[in-house]
Formats: C-alpha cells, sequence, structure tokens
C-alpha cells in the first residue's frame, strides 16, 4: 500500500503532504526534510527512485521477513519544474507503475487547472486533496482513469481557479507534461 | 474586524521575505480568534488556515474540537473543509475522536454522494478498533450503493477497518467477494477490489485460492494493466500454494512479455514469475526453461537500455531476487552488472553492489574488490560543505518561505531540463557502505574466497585511506567514546578485519604486523589515513592490538614506541588509547627482554631512557578521565618504575669480554606477563560453555554487612576524618603520582614483617604458608590441567613481583592472583553471527597456489547448533517490537481466517443484529445527551448576553468559561462508549465545572442563580442517561 503522499517545491516547501498513518507533525516535517535532503542532491539523470530516508530505515536487516512487507520500503518520485512529487510505499507496490500513478495524477491537476503551475496548487491545496482523495483512498489506489479522476472531482463542485490578479507570466503554456515513458497504466 | 481567506494569507506569505515566522504568528493568533466566533464561515475559513500551515509543521493539535464543528456543517463545502482538517490534524490521542462516530454515522448515511464520499475518504485516517464495530453497519450497505465511485472506496475503507479490527472482515468479506465475482461490475471497482485483495492476499493466502479462477479471467481479459499487476502480484504468492497455478499461469505470463507494450507490466510479469517460484517449479520442462531464459534476457536488455535508469534499477531489484536460486544464469550477466556498480547513480551502484555479494567467487573476488577500491579512489571525499547535514532545511524545520525569484512558480510543471550530469563525490554513507561489503565479501566464510591474504592486507591498509572523512568530525577527545561510538564503525570495522586475519593466518602475521606498524606510524600515517580528518582513528586500536600482541614480528619496535608514546597519542579517544596503553609495554618488553646480550652500560642507559619517555607519556594519563584509561596507566606506570628501579640498580658489565646478567625483571618477569597463552579466535557463545565452578557462589554478599555500610556511607562522611584511607581514596583527587611514588599502596597493606629488601625473590616468605600453597597449586593443576584458558603461573619463570608477595601475605591464602584464570578473548562477533559453521577448523582454500591455514573458533563441545541459537531467538523478539514509522500494521490479519466464514456464517448476521439494537440504544441516549447539551449551552447564552452590556471586561471572562463549559458538556456523548479513562476525566471536568459554577455563583447576582438551577438538573439527568445506557447493555447481553 501507499504509505505517504508528499509534494514540495525545488526548496522543500510543502505544498501537499498527505500520510496514512496518524504521525506527529514533527515527525512529518522531519521526514520531509529528510526525503528533501535526499532528492535535491540528486542529478537528473539518475533513476527515480530513492533510498530509504534515516527515519524509514530499519535497524536490523530483516529484509525477508515477512513482516517486512508491512513496512514502508519504496520512495519513488517523479521531478516536475518546480516540484517533486514522492510516493512512499510497501514492497505490494510495483516502482514503475507508481511512477505512472504520478503521472496520472499530475496529468488530473493539469487537467483541472488546463496547465497547472506550481501556484495553482499553492492556492488551491483543498483541490489537490480532493484529486488525490480521487486517486487514493486510506493508502489503496483507487482509480488509475485519468478521467475518472477529473469526473471525481468535478463532480464535488467547481473547481476554483488561481485568483486572477496572480497572474500568469507569458506564454509558457503547453502541455508541459511529459508523456509517461510507459505507455501502459 | 478585518479578515483574511485563505488566499490573502498565501498572498501574505508570499509578500513577507524574510518575515514569515512573524507573520505566520500573527496568523495562527488571528485563527485561533476566528475559530472560536460563531460566523461557521469564518470558522471554517479559519480552519483552512490553520491546515495550510499545519503543513509547514504548525501543530493545529488544539483546534481539534473546532474541526468537529465544522465537520458537522450542513454546507458540503464547510463540511469537506472540516474532513480535510480531521484527515490532516487528527493524531491517534486525539480526544474528540469519540465525538466524531456519530457525525461520521450520519454523514455515512446521507443521501448526497459527495457528503457520503467524505467520511468514506477519511474513516482510514482517524479509525481506531471500537469505532471500527459501530462504523462497519453503516458501510456495509454502502457496498451496493448504485454510484460506482462509492462502491470502490466502501471496499478500500473497508479493508483498513479489517486492519484496526479484523473481525470486521467476517461479514464484509461475502459482500465484496460478491462484488468481485459480479461480471457486471464496473470495471473500477473491480480494480480496487483486486487492489484490496492484493493487500490482504501476503497475509493470508490460502483464503484467496478459491478466488484464483475469476482473478485468472480477469489478467487474461486484460485491459487494466494496473489491475493486472496487482493480479500477477498475488499469484506469485499463491503459486505457493498451489502449484497446479504454474503451468496455468505460464502461457498468459509469456505472452504478456513478448507483447505488452507497457514496461511496468512486463516488469512485474517477470518479477511475478521470481518470486512466485515459478522459475523453479517449471524447471526442466520445455516452456521452464523458455521461460526463464526469456525473463533474464529481458531483465539484461533493461540492464543495458539506454537512457533508462529507473529500468536499470528495477532489472537489478529483480537480478537480486534470482540470486539465490538461480545464481548461475545471474552470473552469466555479470559483465553488465559490474558495470552498474561504476553507474553515475548512487541508488543503482547500491542495488548492483548488494548483487555482487552474492555473486563472489574466489575467482572473481579479486576483479571486483579492485573496482570497488578504484570507484572510492576516484571519487573526492565529500567536502564539509556537501556533507546533507549543512543542506537548509534539514536541521531546523520548513518555513514557507517567499518563492525564490529564480524557480517562478508560475512556470508550468513539466519535466526538467538535464542539469549538468556530473556525478557528485561520493556521498559518506555509500562510501562506508561500499568498505563494509568489500569486508564482508573478503571475509565471507572464515574467508573461503580468499586466494591472497598479502594482497587483502594491502587492501585494508588501503581501504583505511578510503574511510569516509566527517566520520568522527568534531568528536575528539575524551567524550569521544560515549558520542562517536557508532560513527567511527567503519574504521573500527577494517582495524577488526586487520585483527581477524593476523589472529587467523600465521602465514602472514609478519605481513599483517608490518601493516599495523605503517598504520600506526606517525610519519607513515598522513599518506595511509584519508586527508585532512580523523575519518580513520578507528583503525587504531586493533591496529595497536596487533602491534603489541605480535611485537617481535615488528620490523621496526622502536619506532612504533616511539609513535605509541608521540604526545599527540594522549589525545587520541579513550577506547583507542586503551590499546595503546596495553601495546605499550608489551613493545617495551621486546625492545628489552634479550637475554643473551650482556647488560653494558650502554645498554641500561637506553633502558632508563626508554623507560622515563614511557612514565612520561604514562604520568599525565593516571588523571584521565576515562576509568579503563586511568587504571591501565596507574598500572603500567608502577611497573615501569619498577623497571626503571631494577634497570638503574643492576651492576653492568665493565669490560667487553665479561658478561653481566641483564636484570630479571626485564628479561624474565615483564615478558612472563604478556606471553601465556596464545591468543585464538573463540567462538561468540564459547564462553557460555565454560562449565561454571561448583563454589563459585554470587549470591552471598562478600560483605553481609554491606547494607549498613552503604546507609552509613552519606552519615559518615560529614564527619569523615582527614587522615581516613577510604575517605581519601574516594574523596580526594588522585593528586599524585609522585606521592603514590612515595608511599606506595602497597606499603599500607604490607605487614612489618615482610621485607621489601629482597622485591624479586619470595625467600622470606613463611615456610609453612609455602607448603600450603604448593599443595593449593598442585590441586589447582590437576582441577585444570585440560583446560586450555588457565594460565599456570608456575609455567612460567616463577618469580613472583612484590605485588604477589604483598597480596598473598595480606589476604591469606584463600585469594590467589594465579588462581584466577586469566583469558582474553578477541571476539569477532560480525563475522560469526552471519555462519554458525565457523567452528569447522581450518577450511581449504580453492587455489592450490598458496596454501594459507585458518584459524577457525575454538568452542567447548561438540555440538554447534546451541552456540547459534540464543542469538536467533533473540532477533525476531526485537525485530517484531520496532514497527517502522509510516508502517499500518496488517498482522492481525494473519490470525483471522476468512475460511471459517463460511461455517460461522449463521453467527454473524445474528451479530450485526444485536450491534444494530446497540446502536439504536446507543444513538437515542446520545440524542438525549445532545439535548440537554444544547439546553445548557443556550441557557449559558443567556447569561451571557444579559451580560455584556454590562460589564465590558467581564464578557472575556465569560467567554473563556463558555468555552469551558462548552467543552465540559461533550464528554458525556463520548462517554457512552469511552472507556475507564474517559469517566475518569469526567469526574475531574465535573470538578472543576463545580469550581467555576461556585465563581459565577460568588461573582454574580440573582441572575446566574437561574443559571446554576438547570446546570444542577442536568447533571441529575445525565446521571439518568448512564443509567439506561447501563440497562440497555443489560437488554442486548
Amino acid at each position: 500500500m501507499i504509505n505517504a503522499v508528499l509534494v514540495f517545491n525545488n526548496n522543500g516547501q510543502p505544498r501537499l503532504t498527505k500520510f496514512y498513518t496518524q504521525l506527529d507533525t514533527s515527525v512529518q516535517q522531519r521526514l520531509i526534510s529528510e526525503i528533501f535532503t535526499l532528492v535535491s542532491a540528486r542529478p537528473a539523470s539518475s533513476c527515480n527512485f530513492l533510498p530509504l530516508p534515516p527515519l524509514l530505515t530499519p535497524n536490523q536487516s530483516h529484509s525477508s521477513s515477512s513482516a517486512s512487507n508491512d513496512a514502508p520500503s519504496l520512495v519513488t518520485y517523479r521531478h516536475y519544474a518546480t516540484l517533486y512529487f514522492i510516493l512512499i510505499s510497501t514492497s505490494t507496490e510495483s516502482p514503475l507503475a507508481l511512477l505512472d500513478l504520478i503521472q496520472v495524477f499530475v496529468e488530473a491537476l493539469d487537467r483541472l487547472f488546463e496547465n497547472v503551475c506550481e501556484l495553482d496548487l499553492i492556492f488551491n491545496f483543498e483541490t489537490q486533496h480532493a484529486v488525490l482523495g480521487e486517486m487514493i483512498v486510506g493508502g489503496v489506489v483507487v482509480e488509475t482513469g485519468l478521467e475518472r479522476v477529473v469526473e471525481g472531482v468535478r463532480a464535488q463542485g467547481r473547481v476554483a481557479k488561481r485568483p486572477v490578479n496572480e497572474g500568469r507570466g507569458t506564454g509558457v503554456g503547453g502541455l508541459g507534461l511529459g508523456q509517461g515513458i510507459w505507455a501502459g497504466r | 474586524m478585518f479578515e483574511k481567506d485563505i488566499y490573502q494569507l498565501i498572498r501574505g506569505l508570499r509578500a513577507h521575505k524574510g518575515t514569515e515566522r512573524e507573520y505566520i504568528q500573527e496568523s495562527l493568533k488571528e485563527c485561533r480568534k476566528e475559530i472560536k466566533g460563531q460566523d461557521m464561515d469564518q470558522k471554517a475559513t479559519a480552519l483552512l488556515k490553520l491546515v495550510y500551515l499545519e503543513m509547514f509543521g504548525h501543530d493545529m493539535s488544539w483546534a481539534s474540537f473546532n474541526v468537529l464543528e465544522v465537520m458537522s456543517s450542513p454546507k458540503y463545502l464547510q463540511k469537506r473543509v472540516g474532513y480535510l482538517a480531521a484527515v490532516q490534524s487528527f493524531r491517534p490521542d486525539t480526544e474528540v475522536l469519540m465525538l466524531a462516530e456519530n457525525l461520521l454515522k450520519k454523514d455515512l448515511n446521507s443521501p448526497d454522494k459527495a457528503t457520503m464520499a467524505l467520511p468514506m475518504t477519511t474513516i482510514p485516517h482517524v479509525i481506531n478498533p471500537s469505532m471500527a464495530n459501530s462504523l462497519l453497519t453503516d458501510l456495509l450497505p454502502r457496498l451496493s450503493h448504485s454510484n460506482a465511485a462509492i462502491r470502490k472506496k466502501t471496499v478500500v475503507t473497508l479493508y483498513r477497518l479489517a486492519l484496526v479490527y479484523p473481525e470486521t472482515l467476517r461479514p464484509a468479506w461475502p459482500k465484496i467477494k460478491e462484488r468481485l465475482l459480479d461480471d457486471s461490475e464496473d470495471p473500477s471497482v473491480t480494480a480496487a477490489i483486486v487492489n484490496v485483495i492484493c493487500e490482504l492476499g501476503w497475509r493470508r493466502p490460502q483464503d484467496f485460492l478459491p478466488l484464483a479462477p475469476r482473478l485468472f479471467e480477469l489478467l487474461t481479459a486484460g485491459g487494466n494493466n494496473w489491475m493486472a499487476i496487482k493480479i500477477i502480484k498475488l499469484f506469485s504468492t499463491l503459486t505457493s500454494l498451489e502449484p497446479r497455478l504454474v503451468k496455468k499461469l505460464l502461457p498468459p505470463l509469456t505472452s504478456i512479455i513478448m507483447t505488452t507494450p507497457a514496461m511496468s507490466l512486463l516488469y512485474e510479469c517477470i518479477n511475478g514469475i521470481i518470486q512466485g517460484g515459478i522459475m523453479e517449479a517449471a524447471e526442466g520442462t520445455t516452456e521452464g526453461d523458455e521461460i526463464a531464459r526469456l525473463c533474464v534476457n529481458k531483465l539484461r536488455a533493461m540492464l543495458v537500455v539506454e537512457g533508462d535508469p529507473n529500468l536499470r534499477y528495477v532489472a537489478l531489484l529483480a537480478f537480486a531476487k534470482i540470486t539465490s536460486s538461480h545464481a548461475d544464469l545471474v552470473s552469466q550477466h555479470q559483465d553488465v552488472i559490474l558495470e552498474c556498480i561504476d553507474d553515475a547513480d548512487i541508488s543503482i551502484r547500491t542495488r548492483a553492489l548488494d548483487l555482487i555479494i552474492g555473486m563472489v567467487s574466489a575467482n572473481n573476488l579479486q576483479i571486483v574488490v579492485e573496482r570497488l577500491l578504484k570507484q572510492l579512489r576516484s571519487a573526492g571525499i565529500a567536502s564539509v560543505a556537501d556533507a546533507p547535514s549543512n543542506d537548509r532545511g534539514m536541521h531546523d524545520g520548513i518555513l514557507p518561505m517567499a518563492d525564490d525569484e529564480e524557480d517562478d512558480p508560475r512556470t508550468t510543471i513539466r519535466p526538467k531540463e538535464p542539469k549538468s550530469t556530473q556525478a557528485p563525490p561520493l556521498p559518506d554513507d555509500y562510501r562506508s557502505s561500499v568498505i563494509e561489503k568489500v569486508l564482508s565479501m573478503c571475509s565471507k566464510d572464515t574467508y573461503v574466497n580468499m586466494n591472497d591474504f598479502e594482497w587483502y592486507i594491502g587492501v585494508l591498509v588501503e581501504l583505511v585511506k578510503q574511510c569516509p572523512a566527517s566520520s568522527t568530525k568534531g568528536h575528539f577527545g575524551s567524550h569521544h567514546s560515549a558520542t562517536g561510538k557508532e560513527q567511527t564503525s567503519i574504521a573500527e570495522a577494517i582495524g577488526t578485519e586487520l585483527l581477524n586475519v593476523a589472529v587467523r593466518v600465521k602465514a602472514v602475521r609478519p605481513d599483517a604486523a608490518a601493516a599495523a606498524q605503517s598504520l600506526l606510524m606517525l610519519d607513515t600515517r598522513e599518506q595511509l589515513f584519508p586527508a585532512a580528518s580523523s575519518g580513520g582513528n578507528g583503525v587504531l586500536a586493533s591496529v595497536a592490538t596487533i602491534v603489541g600482541e605480535y611485537a617481535d614480528m615488528l620490523p621496526d619496535p622502536e619506532g612504533v614506541l616511539t609513535s605509541l608514546l608521540h604526545s599527540s597519542s594522549s589525545q587520541l579517544p579513550a577506547s583507542v588509547l586503551i590499546s595503546y596503553l596495553q601495546a605499550i609495554p608489551k613493545v617495551f618488553a621486546q625492545l628489552t627482554n634479550s637475554q643473551r646480550a650482556a647488560w653494558t652500560s650502554s645498554r641500561q642507559s637506553t633502558t632508563v631512557l626508554l623507560v622515563a619517555r614511557i612514565v612520561h607519556f604514562l604520568e599525565p594519563l593516571t588523571l584521565h578521565p576515562n576509568l579503563e584509561v586511568q587504571e591501565r596507566a596507574v598500572e603500567y606506570l608502577d611497573l615501569m618504575r619498577l623497571a626503571s628501579e631494577a634497570a638503574s640498580s643492576q651492576r653492568t658489565g665493565t669490560g667487553d669480554d665479561r658478561y653481566a646478567e641483564p636484570p630479571l625483571l626485564l628479561t624474565q618477569a615483564i615478558p612472563s606477563l604478556f606471553s601465556g597463552m596464545e591468543l585464538n579466535p573463540v567462538a561468540p557463545a564459547a564462553l557460555r560453555k565454560v562449565p561454571k565452578s561448583e563454589d563459585l557462589d554470587l549470591e552471598t554478599p562478600i560483605n553481609s554487612n554491606l547494607n549498613m555500610l552503604l546507609a552509613g556511607v552519606n552519615y559518615d562522611s560529614e564527619y569523615m576524618d582527614e587522615e581516613d584511607e577510604v575517605y581519601r581514596l574516594y574523596h580526594e583527587r588522585p593528586s599524585a603520582v609522585a606521592t603514590a611514588y612515595e608511599r606506595p599502596a602497597a606499603d599500607m597493606l604490607e605487614p612489618p614483617q615482610a621485607s621489601r629488601s629482597s622485591p624479586y625473590q619470595d625467600a622470606e616468605a613463611d615456610e609453612v604458608h609455602q607448603r600450603a600453597t604448593d599443595r593449593k597449586k598442585a590441586e589447582r593443576r590437576e582441577r585444570y590441567r585440560d583446560d586450555p584458558y588457565y594460565i599456570d603461573s608456575e609455567h612460567r619463570s616463577g618469580t613472583s613481583t612484590p605485588m604477589h608477595n604483598i597480596l598473598r601475605s595480606s589476604n591469606g591464602e584463600e585469594l590467589d592472583v594465579d588462581a584466577i584464570p586469566v583469558m582474553e578473548l578477541q571476539l569477532d562477533s560480525r563475522d560469526v553471527a552471519s555462519d554458525p559453521e565457523r567452528t569447522k577448523p581450518a577450511k581449504a582454500i580453492r587455489k592450490p597456489k598458496r596454501h594459507f591455514e585458518i584459524a577457525g573458533d575454538e568452542t567447548l563441545g561438540n555440538d554447534d547448533t546451541p552456540t547459534s541459537l540464543p542469538t536467533n531467538l533473540a532477533k525476531p523478539s526485537i525485530s517484531r517490537e520496532k514497527k517502522s514509522l509510516l508502517e499500518v500494521d496488517s498482522s492481525g490479519l494473519s490470525a483471522l481466517s476468512l475460511a471459517e466464514s463460511t461455517s460461522d456464517r449463521g453467527n454473524t448476521p445474528l451479530d450485526i443484529e444485536r450491534r444494530q439494537a446497540e446502536e439504536e440504544e446507543m444513538a437515542k441516549a446520545m440524542k438525549e445527551v445532545e439535548r440537554l447539551r444544547l439546553e445548557m449551552q443556550r441557557t449559558q447564552e443567556r447569561i451571557q448576553s444579559r451580560d455584556v452590556p454590562d460589564e465590558g471586561t467581564v464578557v472575556k471572562r465569560k467567554k473563556k468559561k463558555k468555552a469551558r463549559v462548552e467543552m465540559l458538556n461533550d464528554p458525556p456523548a463520548g462517554d457512552a462508549d469511552g472507556g475507564e479513562a474517559t469517566a475518569v476525566r469526567k469526574k475531574k471536568k465535573k470538578k472543576k465545572r463545580r469550581g467555576s459554577d461556585g465563581e459565577v455563583q460568588e461573582d454574580q447576582n440573582e441572575q446566574v442563580d437561574e443559571a446554576v438551577a438547570p446546570v444542577k438538573a442536568k447533571r441529575k439527568k445525565k446521571r439518568q442517561v448512564t443509567f439506561d445506557e447501563d440497562t440497555a447493555g443489560e437488554q442486548t447481553v
């Protein structure tokens, strides 16, 4: 299952945090900063899987025991422009499929905000939560289809746009999303 | 009053660059005020702002009650904010959770499906066992809701209920199964169910075997790759239970591998084949061989594919899983895997490293190790600035900063352009993990793969240089032993390895001693240790041990002694100093023990000089804060003083041809201290097997009067006589080595008749005592004849030092220093833990080039099994205790058998009915409580509104009280099923309220009396309510 979903920007400022277990706020913050430290040190050419941050590293190496299936063992991330999207999950998830899941999440946001950018997420973090709620419930993925996710969010009410005076810069338009490396989902 | 909405808060944050902290505090204060207000819109806005700030680490647990208020708002948008806040801020210890239960139940039954979805997505975050049971009845009907989105969310929520309260799965499972088997079910619901089953599956695969046909159908039907991946994952756990599945699965899996365009699905197919043991199961058949080759070839292709590091990473993960079963298949691809060791990406390197460990053999060990060494050598050591601890945002919490100009948040989100791809210096933890891996690779199975120990010693010396630089940074000096213990571990591990080789492999001992010397010598250390750091210091402890133990093999003992005695040595950490102190007299003995060389005046002066240098080094250490260091320093200092005395008093030969006897103390006594039995590797459990001496009684107190003595200590010290020796020992600073020399402790113990004039012979010892000692010694020798650890005093030169003399005469014959068997254990825990078979003596080495004799661990008795047993037993219990941070524990499920549910199905509906009845009773009681609460609140408000116009100052106080009373009024609702804890708390609160009521009475006039009356009435009624509940409970039971 998925243990946490995090979004933060290039400076490590959180834009979305969702933990599927109840954690103290201070522990959450420590985890975020640990992951940020790991992720920000990686060159662009490296793969999208992180080693476990110190907070999550088990003390003993009992990797083969079945009990470890409950413990988070996989940190997957993707980097889009100014934002990092992070998924922390157990070994029951497929690493490559999780990368696709992040892609769906971002595409859904893009569809809802039309050319989504960090500002949209800052001002509409409630909508972010709504999108995530359509895809993952209690750490289990419930929907991977883009259309249905968008539909589900729209059913909850009008999606607010970013306040007008915040404005968008010049024409940075275009669907800036890189197409998924793996066609299938 | 001016109030901000969420946009203004965010905008404000962005505008207050540099003063965010103040701005946030300000905003939090405003929120606190707003959230207490009556206006629901304002409350919700304030809550949303709090949730936003919570994301940056600002605690909002104090607002949990307000969260509940907003959750119960009738407006959807406000409700949504409330639910979001609950998800983000509720913790296991949030008390208001119990009050939320009713609300959750109500919203679950809402006609509006958007409202209904809110509790569904929230329950997984806040659920606890007591709630799980009662929410189940409301959730179950939702499984057949007309809306697919509701159905799939229900399935997942039911799964989370089962995690905290496994019994809930029993009634839920048949319905979930029904959904899964329904062909006309919405595919996305089916996918969600498959996800849940995959999570459940690895816990109890046997319960899901009956579903295999349906799952197989879903797999072959295709369409949803995500679901297919989950099904394959599930099947890989099922195959071990149902071998026939293998044959059935092979064709569809093969076809998916051949045809699918989705790399994730392709990979999971291969992974499933590996994990499910399909390769092993199908081995020998043509299909089996074919699929094995297909998988491995695909994995190889993933490794060599250009430009996709992710594939390389996962392929290595998969390879790592095959190595145990198909080592030959994997080693065919050794070339590409070895390439990955040098990959630019550390994640990939680490994976490759893990893989390589399982692949090393006698043939490729050197190649692999050389490769790793080269990597360490070529990459610069991370500078301090790169250390992760210096990264911003690491230690102080994250602040919502105003955004930097260069990172324009308006940029459309898209994959970032590749930055410079230059490899950064290796991070320290990677560096130490490489060294660790090299060590474990080489020492595997007591050096079974090692052909060339001389080369290995060279590697170890090289590794010291490659130790991570910052590992001991800032931990210098005495406090090191406490704080830097684990940080130096990598250098220590190298040292242990070196020591291990020196002890086990006799043939290379001179090489090991030479290597140790080069590491120890100050003038060579600079080249051998990591530059400008103390990273390698950990190795010194073991090195000093080697130097001392094998002093006779040192190429340059004098130089070594000079380095040991260097003034910088006394600054070393205590753990290292301890070994140093032990090594110094050993090397000294090596230098001075020659019996054959004549005792000339030049020899005398060198010896005296040497002793003087040692004394000079030891003296300051007698005041070292570490007790172990202090003790050893004091002991050897006295020994050295004796040596000095002996050396200077011994007459030297005058002429060249006359042979003068060197002092016995130097040639015999001191060397004999260190040259007893040879140190051998001892199995960790061997010590436990040493038979306990029958007359050893650890229970009887040595001093039966101990308690009184201890009690007397405080009392005594008040008027303790200055002259008292005990007092002086414990309370005065050890001022003085010098005074100690003038009046050695021995003097105090020495009875007057024992003469000190002949310190080296015990000619004057009592004849009777002597005979008794001899008899006892003979007896003892008999008893310990077969004990290898017993060091026989007769075995040695026989002369005893004055210490023996003194102790014997003062303590009587009962205590004899010689009787205490002394042994030094060199434990090599790391190796042994991994290999219980270790005790077999000297394994053969494959290459005949040079045969090394490797000493195995020594142990007692023949059976090895119990030696490893205790550690094995201890391990799981520890790991069970420790739970990973984000872990959702599903172990409760493993005890729950779903198969049983068919037999007890008769019970379950009954259960539910009973529960429903309980619920209704409870709901009634709750309503009553709620009604009373509102009544109460109304009265309070009445008081308040009347007060306001009178005095402005009271308002605040009143408001506070009101809030408190409001809080107080609520526990009853939760009380219904809260445990004893709440009951107790309630009582306390009641008291408090009584107190405040009293105040009210004093402060106010009759107006208030009106208000108090209902309070009292209410209290009575509440008691009634609890009574009702009790009877309800009785009825249902």
